[in-house]
């Protein structure tokens, strides 16, 4: 009996790893690490802590503990909580779980992913902190209303008149990579407005804890990011990190990270695509104003600003902090250097309705994803140490208003709010070469006043 | 996923209807100044933490002999390279923390091999302005620093060259020649090095010398030709000169 049972159990095992890894990829276009790892925790342990405007909600353990964990999830359960937002125990989610967007995954798909988490994932037994929130956002059968009214529960449906690249681009982007949870404007119950691009404001850019996730809408003649960008810029960003224009910085550095830099070339080609297809508004998020579009900014502005600061003669404050903080990475025609530098001349951060993600950047720095096709994880240095809320400001109405950028001025008051929401640590963390170590803690033997003999200190 | 009725016409009038809902703001923290603008202490009020008392009246008077403020620019006294070298000797420098400081030490070897001496650049300053002033009570009855400008400068220059016999002053294995190299090193890493580090206060030694300071980039001077380079230096904490 054992004797041919084996190659048999051997064979059920090798069908099974095929799926496991198809599950695992799939997992990695959910990014369900990301929400369900806490920073220090194991993977998929949970009790990350996602603020959100009903309070905070602790994510779940999903590894297949069967106390702690998702163990005791049949297939089905495992479907209900996935696409619709219902636990096993029948309670309602909480849409920090993107639910709405993942509701689009087809039933192959959840079926490599449950298998996948059932036979791929290591069993944990970790009972994160639990979500306790206030009357009346405890309700948890509230949500069902809250759902009803806004979400959508359809499984995705190829549209025959788009070509497999663009229907494959869309359900990646719609269901599972779950895009428009960040980059589609929310309504007044925190709803999205919008699950495709058959809505316009899908993907029309969202104000993201005041950080501007840009419109992802690329088709048009012009505009700023991906309206301006091919196709092979998107996958560029989307696979390292950084193009030729831009680097990722804020919640998008742990999406590539996570999620983006491990696709594959087909999929992020048909993400990039299907971008490309949806048309952009004019104006929209992050597109305040392109080179065509405003012609009051022309060509002579632009090597205006180019010109003035390489003579450094009768400088604005703006433009002599410029010189002396930004231009060693970003130059004077604010171009920067494709895949390292990111260019400030057009880019969305900059330019965005609301200053808070480039205040945030020029005061704690920002580091790019290591990523497997560009590892090494290029940074820019905070300069919150250095600069006064003023000097800030001046900076950023700067480079707001240089080249072609167009957007309004920056108050040393928006600074200061922003800089009241940096960790302390970022003031004291200057370079390297601000303390030696030793002066903050000296060693016990060692007399600091008056020079003891030397011989016994050390 | 609805188990209510999908009734379009009502989901829209509840849609319109319901309240907004407040956004909380994220975030906490304490609120702090940046701190670029710290002025630099004055020479005459800082303690050092390092030296004793007697050795720092001799850093000073080294420091003053070996660049003196004259019609081309600060001194050393006046760009606080005292405090440079107190504080560069209390840190990691000092402590030789990065060196090989393991036997065995062969003092006689060829000179390219580098500094070889058992001690740290505290202890060599510590057996060093030791012997100094061993030499100028023996010679002249005095404490270095009180000596005058004419009989400094000839000690000065015997340390250089090596023309002080350490080893008769009880100091052996260090000679008067290290002793010297390290301190006009350290004097002049003081004069020049970013005022971050404690000297070369308010950019005074790169004025003089025309230095532009921590910019890290000048591309856009590569094809200005004899066009004079307009700005004062600047310093890592962001000071201007
Ligand atoms: C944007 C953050 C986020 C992402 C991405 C995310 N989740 Fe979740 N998930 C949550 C949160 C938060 C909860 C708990 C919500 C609650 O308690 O109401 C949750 C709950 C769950 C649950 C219910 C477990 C239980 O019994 O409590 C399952 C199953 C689950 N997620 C699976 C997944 C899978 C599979 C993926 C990837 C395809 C994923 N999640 C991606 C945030 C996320
Ligand atoms: C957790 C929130 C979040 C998710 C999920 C997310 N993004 Fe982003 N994304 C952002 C933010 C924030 C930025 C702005 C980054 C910056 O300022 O550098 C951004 C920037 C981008 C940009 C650059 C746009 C520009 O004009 O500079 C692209 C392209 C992009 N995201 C594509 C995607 C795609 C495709 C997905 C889904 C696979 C996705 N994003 C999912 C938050 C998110
Ligand atoms: C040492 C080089 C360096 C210096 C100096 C520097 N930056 Fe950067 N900057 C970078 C790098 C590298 C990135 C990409 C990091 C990322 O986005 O992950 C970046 C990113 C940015 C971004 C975000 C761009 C985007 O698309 O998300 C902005 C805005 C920015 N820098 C502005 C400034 C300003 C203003 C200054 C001067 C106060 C400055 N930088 C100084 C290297 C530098």
């Amino acid at each position: 009996m054992i004797a041919w049972a084996l190659p048999m159990a051997a064979n059920a095992q090798a069908a099974d790893q095929g799926v496991i890894e198809r599950g695992a990829y799939l997992a990695r276009v959910g990014d369900c690490v990301a929400c369900h790892t806490a920073p220090d925790g194991k993977e998929y342990t949970g009790g990350l802590a996602i603020e959100s405007p009903f309070g905070t909600i602790y994510s779940s353990n999903i590894t297949p503990d069967k106390q702690t964990g998702i163990g005791d999830y049949s297939e089905e359960q495992f479907a209900r909580a996935v696409r619709d937002g219902v636990r096993a125990d029948g309670a309602h989610l909480y849409p920090a779980m993107p639910y709405p967007s993942y509701a689009k995954t087809t039933d192959a798909d959840i079926h490599a992913l449950y298998v996948y988490f059932m036979h791929g994932v290591e069993p944990v037994n970790h009972r994160p902190e639990q979500t306790d929130l206030n009357f009346p956002f405890n309700q948890r059968w509230a949500i069902a209303m809250w759902n009803w009214l806004f979400t959508e529960d359809e499984v995705f449906q190829p549209d025959p008149n788009r070509s497999d690249q663009l229907n494959r681009g869309a359900y990646l982007v719609e269901g599972l990579g779950h895009c428009g949870s960040c980059h589609t404007p929310r309504g007044f119950a925190q709803q999205l407005k919008g699950f495709d691009a058959s809505d316009e404001d899908y993907l029309a850019g969202a104000d993201l804890n005041d950080w501007l996730a840009p419109a992802l809408r690329g088709k048009g003649e012009s505009g700023r990011g991906v309206v301006d960008w091919s196709e092979q810029d998107i996958v560029d960003l989307l696979a390292t990190g950084r193009n030729a224009y831009t680097a990722v910085s804020g919640e998008m550095t742990s999406v590539v990270a996570n999620s983006t830099s491990h696709l594959n070339d087909q999929d992020i080609h048909a993400i990039a695509a299907y971008l490309k297809s949806i048309p952009a508004h004019t104006g929209q998020a992050g597109g305040s104003a392109s080179k065509a579009a405003s012609p009051d900014k022309s060509d002579i502005a632009e090597s205006g600003t180019e010109a003035k600061l390489a003579s450094a003669r009768d400088l604005s404050e703006g433009e002599r902090l410029y010189l002396d903080n930004c231009n060693a990475c970003h130059f004077t025609d604010g171009k920067g250097a494709g895949h390292i530098f990111p260019m400030l001349d057009g880019n969305s951060l900059v330019n965005a309705d609301n200053p808070t993600g480039l205040i945030h950047t020029i005061l704690a720095g920002a580091e790019m994803p290591s990523t497997p096709k560009a590892p090494e994880s290029v940074s820019m240095p905070g300069f919150a140490w250095r600069l006064s809320d003023q000097e800030v400001a001046d900076i950023a109405t700067f480079v707001r208003g240089a080249w072609s950028n167009d957007a309004a001025a920056v108050t040393a008051d928006q600074v200061a709010e922003v800089r009241k929401t940096l960790p302390e640590h970022s003031f004291s963390v200057s370079p390297g070469y601000r303390s030696t170590g030793r002066d903050q803690q000296p060693t016990s033997g060692e007399q600091l006043k008056g020079g003891a003999p030397v011989e016994d200190d050390q | 996923m609805s188990s209510m009725p999908d009734d379009e016409q009502r989901r829209d009038f509840m849609r319109r209807s319901l309240t907004l809902i407040p956004a909380v703001s994220l975030g906490s923290g304490v609120t702090l100044t940046a701190s670029a603008a710290e002025e630099p202490p004055a020479l005459a009020d800082y303690q050092p933490s390092f030296f004793n008392t007697d050795e720092w009246q001799f850093i000073l008077a080294a420091c003053d002999q070996l660049i003196p403020s004259d019609e081309h620019g600060p001194g050393a006294l006046e760009t606080n390279v005292p405090i440079f070298i107190d504080k560069e000797l209390y840190g990691p420098f000092g402590h030789a923390d990065r060196w090989y400081m393991q036997g065995p030490f062969i003092t006689d070897g060829d000179p390219e091999l580098g500094y070889q001496l058992p001690y740290t650049p505290r202890e060599l300053y510590r057996h060093g302005i030791a012997a100094v002033e061993r030499y100028c009570q023996q010679e002249h009855d005095k404490a270095f620093s009180a000596l005058d400008a004419a009989t400094r400068d000839d000690i000065l220059g015997r340390l250089e060259q090596d023309k002080i016999d350490f080893a008769a002053l009880d100091a052996a294995p260090l000679t008067a020649g290290v002793f010297f190299s390290f301190l006009w090193q350290n004097i002049r890493e003081g004069y020049f090095a970013d005022p971050i580090y404690g000297g070369n206060k308010h950019m005074g030694a790169w004025k003089m010398i025309g230095f532009t300071g921590a910019r890290a980039n000048f591309r856009e001077w590569v094809e200005q030709h004899n066009v004079p380079y307009p700005l004062g230096p600047v310093s890592l904490s962001g000071e201007r000169g």
